[in-house]
């Protein structure tokens, strides 16, 4: 059975093949536009995260799926569950906003704590920096689901298996004719 | 069919015969081998061309979003977003309803010229399906002369063992009987046995 797997591939013509192309292409752009689209609804650049670490404990787990909003007339408010980037690091944080600081303009300043940290996130921070602003928010927590984000930290642990599945799936698009 | 005959045929097609699409396509494919070797008829491609123009339309409104979100990130890029994706999610309905009401299933369109060049080419549609769970391959064609405005029909519906042999390997000459009889049956308007 194996050996007459790229045999579909062979026998189909020039449109059958460009349309097997376009099919693969999109599978992936209808991904990418529910994430787009996504991000265009909520206002947040990435509005599905996975927590990572267990900073937040007992609010969050590690594995859980939160789900994010970043609205601009919503005012950012001490005890809410915020998550907001960092220069110098490439994965944003998830703590509570701890105290804040506003100005009658809007802007506002503000600092945050993990749940389960003994101390706030200053040290977190880039150097020099004590506050953080509007601008390095990426969104507040409005749900969560447990434990479903543990693929996506299997896959980060393991790239191996992530790259695999990817492969596997995508060769089977691609020769699968529909 | 008995197998050594299939066997005489070098290009002779052998596939899974468990896997339904793999026989229609197997099927779509041979009905319009037949219709153009055997009838010289010439394919037209314009109605898989439409869908194709359809789809290459929405992967680049894609690409095109994500380059634009790639060189402006994303507040700045959020209008831009907003029609991408709305432009993307209105043409992936037109696809939608183009597969269901403009191709209905045909996967042939050929054009049969007129010898004498005198009146226009008659076109001939072939349009299929096969019955989940039954295994039967329905074969619907169709024969349009825009002279008079003739327009005739034709289905055949077996099972799609009658085309295959036990290992899955096709039975060209079957099918090109089939056709043939086909043919014969929307040129006369007669009943099929």
């Amino acid at each position: 059975m194996f050996d007459g797997f790229l045999d579909d591939l062979k026998r189909m013509n020039k449109r059958q093949f460009l349309y097997q192309v376009l099919s693969f292409g999109m599978i992936v752009s209808s991904a990418l536009m529910i994430w787009k689209g996504l991000m265009v609804f909520t206002g947040s650049e990435s509005p599905i995260v996975v927590v990572l670490s267990g900073s937040m404990e007992p609010a969050f787990h590690r594995g859980d799926l939160l789900f994010l909003t970043n609205y601009e007339e919503e005012p950012v408010r001490v005890g809410e569950i915020v998550v907001f980037k960092i220069e110098g690091r490439d994965i944003p944080i998830v703590h509570r906003v701890l105290k804040i600081h506003e100005k009658n303009n809007g802007t506002i300043k503000f600092l945050t704590k993990g749940d389960n940290n003994s101390v706030d996130d200053r040290g977190l921070y880039a150097p020099g920096q004590h506050w953080l602003e509007k601008s390095d928010m990426v969104g507040r927590a409005r749900g969560f689901l447990p434990y479903v984000g543990m693929v996506t930290i299997l896959m980060n642990e393991y790239p191996k298996i992530k790259f695999a599945v990817l492969a596997c799936l995508g060769l089977y698009v691609l020769v699968h004719r529909e | 069919m008995t197998k050594e005959e299939s066997n005489t045929d070098d290009k002779q097609i052998k596939i899974n015969k468990w896997d339904y699409l793999a026989l229609k396509n197997t099927l779509d494919d041979a009905v319009k081998e037949v219709l153009i070797t055997k009838y010289n008829h010439v394919e037209d491609y314009s109605l898989i061309d439409c869908r194709l123009f359809i789809c290459t339309f929405a992967v680049l409104v894609a690409a095109f979003a994500l380059g634009w979100d790639f060189f402006n990130p994303f507040p700045k890029s959020r209008f831009v977003l907003t029609v991408c994706v709305a432009l993307y999610f209105i043409t992936m309905g037109a696809i939608t309803l183009y597969t269901t009401y403009m191709e209905k299933g045909i996967f042939a369109v050929t054009l049969e010229r007129d010898e004498s060049g005198f009146n226009p080419d008659v076109v001939w549609e072939a349009s299929s399906y096969i019955k989940k769970h039954t295994g039967t391959y329905c074969l619907t064609v169709v024969r349009k002369d825009s002279v008079g405005g003739d327009i005739r029909e034709r289905e055949i519906t077996k099972s799609v063992a009658n085309y295959f042999d036990e290992e899955g390997t096709l039975c060209q000459d079957v099918i090109e009987n089939e056709v043939t009889k086909v043919r014969e049956a929307v040129l006369k308007l007669k009943k099929i046995e």
